[in-house]
């Protein structure tokens, strides 16, 4: 026998209806809805979502994109735009080890397996989640206002960001380790910290490694909106060449970092590929 | 009793075996070297005063004293109003790198792709992933002027490249057993793509799109940059140009709260989205020692991004 | 050496493991604990180092009783007890040393742990006790590159590390094979037998039990249903142990015959 949509349905066992959607389901798609609408539309709380406007601005000729059409490479040249690249690798490169080196007990401590007590576990996480909400430019503006213009606010602002990325990622593996090691660890007499280092540490080490590959991979590419608030790095010429509308010099320098970061993100991929 | 096994054999051989030496840890000393170069080569070059470090933390205390010591709640409308745009900048920039990054996920996805497909949906990733947010918006300002839309479109842009990558991951990481029978029923390749990848990865994926709300929320700052609207605009015209600390105080006790309330309601949804309807499984203890990819540093079964 | 006084333990969801058990191992016997998964074989073990605490009664090991409140003399106690793993619990990313020095970090001070610069005492100790178990050569192997018997080895020579007066095994050789438990169980026998260690071994095989048990204990549900010299445990008493007769699943060398 094969089946015939068209012949009427026999027998008496009863089809099951199709079941509606869960109310999780249609809440979700509302909520979903109504946020989008919300946040689009022109009113204060939205941002003005308009495409007309969009073409209207599309077709009209403006200043940056001219500069994009003849750019100017020979900035490398100048002395601040080389500086800049210096200052930009120096920057990422400090805030990401001292950021490591911070945020390796942070992470540890941010889960029930790593924390020596209840007490610890919930002020790190706090403190973590904190540290975390903060984005780097405003980091970065507080402490351009702190100690003035410079690298050093740079560095702060990265460093803070460097810590809640590790922080965040790698505790983030510590709830996933195999506890076995853990219970070994205890019955042989060890203490909290040396269980930590012994047991905990090592099922770590490697994703920790990554994250911190992974957050110089953030660092670099961070570094280049700091210098708009005056916290160094390549930011700063381009703010400047921003600011007088030398769009063909900042077209330059920004192919010249994209280059440079889309380097160091392959290179960084690839170690980090083998590192798992 | 058992018959004598390779085992057994192998342990009789032991008994001429004597301790080995410690073996030279080469990729260890390597390791150290390049650190300390880099520690040294770094902090001894760069521009950086030791007196500055030294005022830090009696600084830090002043200006959290004209912060806090009372903050300006006269701006607490206002700073509400910012953060709520910045909330709006994440959402419309998340799903427009959502709508963007998902055909390029199936097109970079090893499973489903040709080679030549995957390797040129991957360079286009790529280079999303590499551009600075801020590279997107003084992009964008031109087309939308200095209005958080600028932000929004630049937020979406620059997360197409994170968002695609890891989308191709998870559809990579699907059951295969489905889409063989989707073969085996005669499907075409979009139909098999509708009828058996999209269910399995879609939550996963929705999962991730939420997630980078979350990490867009923060980014959304670099709008302060260049004045383009949201708290981080606030922020930085109190900090930066009119000084004024106790209301910066406000908003910034306004950012982070809205924030870490955000993330958890965040959190929350993607837990239940992955977890499903049936609360059988809990996504936390799915998997213990997860494959871990290359990109994104994420988890390829747990989509937790990295910022 | 190992005394249970009233002992029993109720997990918090209300089921109870342990129930009002009374017994005292003597020094150097080689004990083996039988009884059906769930019957609180491995409760019964952990609550001589205090990993699950008694929530009645008392546990004495020598003369220090297990109290979990006092986190310092706990640990002083587990220091003094090895312990073996089913899963053999070894960090697989670390060396094979590194795993045996981990059973003498009670007597290793936190900054030297911290740094990983063990004396080179400890360090003799840990390659005595890889030579004990015959597997020093591959003191500078990654645990991962191990096979299963191997690895256990290297979980008993961790114990051994630890210079116990006891040492307790959770079914050492449940994830072995069969010839490779037979080699375990022989290791075990041996070192108790010229270390003069007290060894507290859980097991679900019988046979197993048999073959190398000084004295074998029979749990059921929590309770204590036999206890007595190795030889003289019959069938009829693994049937009152068991509730049932025994069948293939019980015995190891049937399972032998089906590899």
């Amino acid at each position: 026998m094969s089946l015939d949509a068209s012949s009427p349905p026999k027998g008496t066992s009863a089809r099951p209806t199709k079941p509606p959607p869960t109310a999780f389901a249609v809440l979700g798609v509302l909520g979903f809805i109504a946020i989008t609408i919300a946040a689009g539309y022109d009113w204060t709380y939205g941002i003005a979502f308009s495409i007309t406007e969009i073409i209207e601005n599309f077709t009209r000729t403006n200043p940056a994109y001219e500069g994009l059409l003849n750019i100017d490479w020979t900035r490398f040249e100048s002395e601040v735009v080389r500086q800049g690249f210096a200052e930009t690798f120096q920057m990422a490169t400090i805030a990401t080890m001292l950021g490591a080196l911070f945020g390796l007990p942070l992470a540890l401590f941010n889960s029930v397996t790593g924390a020596p007590n209840k007490t610890v576990y919930v002020l790190v996480k706090n403190f973590n989640s904190v540290v975390r909400a903060i984005p780097d430019l405003v980091y970065a503006v507080l402490f351009v206002a702190m100690i003035g213009r410079g690298v050093l606010p740079g560095v702060l602002a990265l460093f803070f960001l460097s810590v809640a990325v590790i922080a965040k990622l790698t505790s983030d593996t510590v709830d996933g380790v195999d506890p076995g090691p853990i219970e070994s660890a205890r019955a042989s007499g060890a203490s909290h910290l040396q269980m930590v280092r012994t047991a905990l540490l090592p099922q770590v080490l490697p994703n920790y490694v990554s994250f911190s590959l992974y957050t110089f991979e953030i660092n670099l590419r961070g570094s280049a909106v700091l210098g708009f608030v005056g916290a160094g790095g390549i930011g700063e010429p381009l703010n400047n060449y921003y600011q007088r509308g030398q769009y063909d010099r900042m077209w330059g320098v920004v192919v010249g970092f994209f280059l440079v970061v889309f380097l160091v993100d392959r290179i960084s991929i690839a170690m980090r590929k083998r590192l798992l | 009793m058992s018959a004598p096994t390779t085992d057994d054999q192998a342990r009789r051989r032991n008994e001429e075996i004597v301790r080995p030496e410690k073996p030279f840890a080469r990729f260890r000393w390597v390791v150290t070297i390049t650190l300390l170069v880099l520690w040294f080569g770094t902090t001894s070059t760069v521009d950086i005063e030791l007196s500055g470090l030294a005022q830090l933390p009696e600084r830090i205390v002043t200006y959290l004293g004209l912060m806090y010591g009372p903050p300006d709640l006269s701006v607490l409308g206002q700073a509400v109003e910012e953060m709520v745009i910045s909330l709006g900048m994440a959402w419309i920039g998340t799903m427009i790198a959502a709508a963007c990054s998902f055909p390029l996920g199936f097109l970079a996805a090893q499973n489903l792709s040709k080679r030549p497909t995957v390797f040129v949906a991957r360079q286009v990733l790529n280079f999303f992933r590499a551009v600075p947010e801020i590279i997107f918006l003084i992009l964008f300002i031109p087309i939308f002027g200095l209005q958080p839309m600028a932000v929004a479109v630049a937020l979406g842009i620059s997360s197409i490249g994170t968002i695609g990558k890891l989308t191709a991951e998870v559809i990579e990481g699907i059951d295969p057993g489905p889409l063989e029978a989707a073969d085996a029923s005669g499907g075409g390749r979009l139909q098999r793509i509708r009828w058996s990848v999209i269910p399995q990865v879609m939550p996963e994926v929705i999962a991730l799109w939420l997630y980078r709300f979350e990490i867009n929320i923060r980014n959304s700052a670099v709008a302060g940059a260049v004045g383009a609207g949201g708290i981080g605009t606030l922020l930085v015209r109190q900090i930066g140009q009119v000084r004024d600390f106790a209301g910066a105080g406000t908003s910034l006790a306004v950012m982070i709260l809205i924030t870490l309330l955000v993330d958890t309601a965040s959190g929350r949804l993607r837990r239940r989205i992955i977890r499903g309807p049936t609360r059988s499984v809990d996504i936390g203890a799915e998997e213990p020692d997860g494959g871990h990819s290359g990109d994104g540093g994420a988890p390829a079964k747990n989509p937790i991004a990295p910022i | 050496m190992i005394r249970f006084e009233h002992a029993s333990v109720t997990y918090p969801g209300g089921v109870q493991a342990l129930k009002d058990i009374n017994l005292e191992l003597g020094a150097g016997e080689f004990i083996v604990i039988v009884g059906l998964s769930g019957a609180g074989k491995s409760t019964l073990i952990r609550a001589v180092n205090g990993l699950v605490p008694l929530t009645e009664g008392r546990c004495f090991v020598g003369d220090r009783e297990v109290r979990v409140k006092d986190k310092k003399e706990l640990r002083a106690l587990r220091a003094e007890v090895g312990m073996i793993f089913q899963t053999h619990n070894l960090v697989k990313r670390t060396t094979v040393l590194n795993n045996v020095l981990m059973g003498r970090l009670h007597r290793t001070s936190l900054w030297r742990t911290l740094i990983g610069a063990y004396t080179k005492g400890d360090v003799e100790l840990a390659m005595q006790a890889l030579e004990r178990v015959e597997i020093v050569e591959k003191a500078y192997v990654r645990a991962s590159n191990l096979s299963g018997g191997q690895q256990q080895r290297v979980g008993i020579a961790r114990a051994l590390a630890q210079q116990p007066s006891a040492v307790l095994a959770d079914e050492p050789t449940a994830s072995l094979d069969p010839p490779t438990s037979h080699l375990v169980m022989r290791d075990l026998k041996g070192i108790c037998r010229d270390l003069g260690l007290t060894m507290l071994v859980n097991l679900h095989f019988l046979d197993l039990a048999r073959a190398y048990a000084d004295r074998i204990v029979g749990l059921r549900a929590g309770e204590l249903v036999y206890d007595g010299p190795g030889e003289s445990a019959d069938e009829t008493v693994f049937r009152d142990i068991y509730g049932r007769s025994l069948t293939a699943d019980d015995v190891l060398e049937s399972k032998a015959a089906e590899l």
